[in-house]
């Protein structure tokens, strides 16, 4: 029989059939496509954001660096707000509370003064969602005070949180931007100011590939193109930092999180739950491959729980948190050099040429063997010839060797490599 | 119920790659410290190299690469062994399958042709010395593709009406489309090379009179043979290269029947049934003497024609061709085993048993081993006759394309060094 794990969790007081929710983008700007992802499993969606400016959409909206139609290393979009008139939007979100009764909506809003965010959330209490995102963070509105401008000014955090939480009955989750050196202010200026919980990462200020005719990015309109807001696989690692950072600040602890940056599959998800989030948001996977990928995210997780023995998420949000730490705390006692399986090898020598060029000089070649041969007087354990070894299991961590002055102790090392 | 794969004479075996499908292979290369691909080329063409290229989104560069080193890139890219040569040694076969090194090829010489690419640069000022090579084929075209390159005068002496050698006239276009041909052969003609065609030459000696310093001879292989049977000689009975050249000559248009029964278990037999089936007959059936793991043919080959419907029965050799009229009935056929018998039924009757030198004697004091190929340096092409060189088929035997271009460029180097050293050339 499949797996089966209960993935209800509760987020901001809001009770959710699982942690596995659209962001606010192109993704959920319906009932049409909000109604089918729901039906597919997810557990709720942030709906498309809304503000109080009519502007024509660009076209085209995206770009991608690489090749098109090989899997997306990262995606570059330039779209503005929802296009729908508010009234619609409120309608679509009211049949949508009203057929799916169980999956959570958040509203998301935009506005430019205090006035223009009280006026917003309020219309959320009208549609009957659940409760309220407040994009704090779009990095290309090209308007004064509104997205990142707003997300990296903490006073304008502040009063702007304000406002939309004096709007609305319903919890209020701030969102975050990555382009800034330190998020933590603004978060503690949102969380002060009545947010229930904080969303991170909106997307990261970008250029990608030029053109070489109009030379410029993309996407480009009429030979034009914008820095504009750059997400999925390459901004999951910066989500996951942001995510750590807010999870152990202690002037947030306690926090409702919900991580957001990359996810495509099981495992992106997992690692935003392990470092303290308790809610996800997607958007460019699914604009890549359909909502039908949250299947796996919530097959994968399940089979996850069922093979470590875990029965609630809540079990294991935030395990990884205590287990990231400064660098000035690392345990700089020991190395581990690498072993190479002369059989499995096939003998590319790629580990031989990074690490003459890019490592220690540690390896030798064997022209007539065509296999690497470790030198041990050289080998600082960087393990850069497993990071470009294309075989599975052929060069993994062997000998483990204490600096001078170091008594061998327990220690915990990885043991799995994929 | 198996698909049998239906195509006209003309049209290609297999599908190439786009620029997106050739760089998702290349993504799966490994990039090799030592390149073992590079390494089984014999024509050193460098896939290594090529592949890296493309890799790094060098198109342009991955295919200068290829022009440089092989004049006929573009045809080895179709009819190359692969899978017997660069691509076995692919270290990717460690892991699961090679990289597709002769499509990535083809693909690069298709942009080649694309983009109108130049790559090889010829000297404004000529070396003195001037060089004649006998024949039109891939072992003649690339001494005299490497010696302009290298600042010599050449002239090419073809007895055909086309350039090319078997390249244009015993290999099915499915394989080899002629306008892959083209693109080569126009290459070297636009370096400077002068093809003299339908000029057969009677002797070197009348080429020396001429002014020519250097003769290579790489004139191929002339007549092929037919098994000594009785029958042999009826309306219907045809040599491979015969076969082939009508085959290509008439663009597939000739009278072959509906029955057609192929001897022979090398490329040149599957090439015959291929054209064979292709060009319209209904029953293709190869008869060989071995097992088809004695076969020369590579297995690729072999698929190839499988897959057009075409049957293969091994251990059976032909005793005897019983006439209708004064065409082919039928073919009698003996087992290996001495016990096994079976008449045939056919129209035409292809001997693909191998080929013949034709009398290579005639045209210089050459040495020849008793099968009359000519004996020369394996290393320089050297024939003992005073600056008289020989490569390609007429030499090895009858090899592939990619032996005779590495052949080729062996001779061209030791011509280079002979003329430098010689003195009086002007």
């Amino acid at each position: 029989m499949a797996v089966k794990k209960d993935l209800s969790i509760e987020f901001a007081g809001i009770k959710c059939l699982n942690p596995f929710f659209l962001s606010s983008s192109p993704v959920g700007n319906n009932y049409d496509m909000i109604s089918k992802c729901f039906e597919e499993g997810w557990g709720g969606v942030y709906y498309k954001t809304i503000d109080l400016w009519k502007e024509n959409e660009i076209s085209p909206i995206f770009g991608v660096p690489g090749n098109a139609g090989e899997p997306w290393t990262a995606f570059k979009n330039c779209e503005h707000a929802s296009q729908n008139l508010l009234e619609e939007n409120l309608e679509h979100m009211r049949r949508l509370k009203r057929d799916y009764p169980e999956h959570i909506i958040f509203a998301s809003f935009m506005g430019q003064t205090e006035e223009d965010w009280e006026l917003l959330t309020a219309y959320a209490d009208q549609a009957g969602v659940d409760g309220v995102e407040i994009n704090l963070s779009c990095p290309h509105m090209g308007r004064e005070n509104m997205g990142s401008d707003a997300g990296t000014n903490p006073n304008l955090v502040a009063s702007f949180t304000k406002a939309a939480v004096k709007g609305t009955k319903l919890p209020v989750i701030a969102k975050m931007t990555p382009n800034q050196t330190n998020m933590t202010p603004a978060a503690i200026a949102a969380m002060q100011n009545g947010a229930a919980g904080l969303s991170t990462i909106n997307t990261v200020k970008s250029l990608i590939d030029l053109d070489y005719d109009l030379y410029t990015s993309q996407p480009a309109m009429n030979g034009k193109a914008a820095i504009s807001g750059l997400s999925g696989a390459a901004v999951k690692p910066i989500a996951m930092r942001f995510v750590h950072e807010l999870a152990s600040c202690p002037e947030l602890a306690g926090t409702p999180i919900s991580g957001v940056g990359g996810i495509y599959t099981w495992n992106d998800a997992l690692d935003f739950l392990l470092l303290g989030a308790r809610n996800l948001q997607v958007t460019t996977s699914i604009m890549e491959y359909g909502y039908r990928i949250v299947k796996d995210m919530a097959s994968g997780i399940m089979h996850f729980m069922d093979e470590k023995g875990f029965n609630s998420l809540d079990e294991l949000i935030g395990l990884a948190t205590k287990n990231i730490v400064s660098p000035s705390e690392f345990d700089r006692e020991y190395m581990i050099r690498p072993n190479f399986d002369h059989d499995k090898c096939v003998g590319c020598g790629r580990c031989y040429v990074s690490c003459f060029d890019g490592g220690h000089q540690a390896i030798k070649w064997n022209d007539a063997t065509r296999r690497p041969e470790l030198d041990t007087d050289h080998c600082v354990g960087c393990h850069l010839c497993q990071k470009v070894c294309p075989v599975k299991d052929c060069i993994l961590p062997g000998e483990l060797v204490w600096r001078e002055g170091f008594e061998p102790r327990e220690l915990k090392l990885k043991t799995y490599f994929e | 119920m198996s698909t049998i794969i239906k195509k006209s004479y003309t049209d290609e075996a297999v599908q190439g790659y786009n620029l997106r499908t050739a760089r998702e292979e290349a993504r799966r290369c490994l990039i090799c410290h030592d390149a073992p691909c590079s390494k089984s080329c014999p024509a050193g063409t460098d896939p290594g190299s090529f592949i890296q290229s493309l890799r790094f989104n060098n198109v342009k560069g991955a295919a200068e690469t290829i022009r440089k080193n092989n004049p006929f890139g573009a045809s080895c890219a179709n009819v190359c062994p692969y899978d017997k040569l660069c691509q076995e040694a692919c270290s990717r076969c460690g892991i699961d399958k090679p990289i597709e090194i002769g499509k990535i090829q083809r693909f690069l010489m298709e942009q080649e042709k694309a983009f109108g690419m130049k790559t090889i640069e010829v000297p404004e000022v000529k070396k003195p010395g001037k060089v004649a090579c006998i024949g039109a084929g891939p072992a003649s075209l690339t001494v005299a593709s490497k010696l302009v390159e290298a600042g010599y005068e050449v002239a090419v002496f073809e007895a055909e009406q086309k350039a090319g050698g078997v390249l244009s006239y015993g290999i099915v276009p499915a394989r080899l489309p002629q306008d892959v041909v083209d693109q080569d052969i126009k290459l070297i003609e636009d370096l400077g090379v002068k093809i003299n065609l339908g000029t057969k030459v009677d002797s070197v000696e009348s080429l020396k009179a001429k002014g020519f310093d250097v003769v290579f001879v790489g004139s191929g292989l002339g007549g092929a043979k037919k098994a000594d049977i009785p029958g042999n000689d009826l309306d219907g009975v045809w040599t491979a290269s015969d076969y082939l050249k009508e085959a290509r000559v008439s663009n597939g248009k000739f009278n072959q029947g509906n029955k057609v029964i192929i001897i022979g278990g090398g490329d040149v037999a599957m090439d015959c049934a291929a054209t064979a089936k292709l060009a319209g007959a209904e029953k293709v059936m190869i008869y060989y003497r071995r097992t088809v793991e004695e076969a020369p043919a590579y297995i690729e080959e072999i698929k190839f024609v499988q897959s057009l419907g075409v049957t293969m029965t091994t251990e059976f050799a032909p005793k005897e061709i019983l006439a209708d009229g004064n065409k082919v009935g039928f073919v009698v056929f003996e087992g290996r085993d001495k016990e096994s018998e079976a008449k045939v039924k056919a129209d035409t009757v292809v001997f693909a048993i191998g080929q013949e030198p034709s009398d290579m004697t005639a045209l210089a004091g050459f040495q020849v081993d008793p099968k009359g190929f000519i004996v020369a340096d394996e290393e320089t092409g050297e024939t003992g006759v005073e600056g008289v060189f020989a490569a390609g088929d007429i030499v090895n035997g009858g090899k592939t394309v990619v032996e005779a271009v590495a052949e080729g460029k062996k001779a061209a180097a030791a011509i280079v060094e002979y003329l430098e050293k010689k003195e009086g050339v002007k």
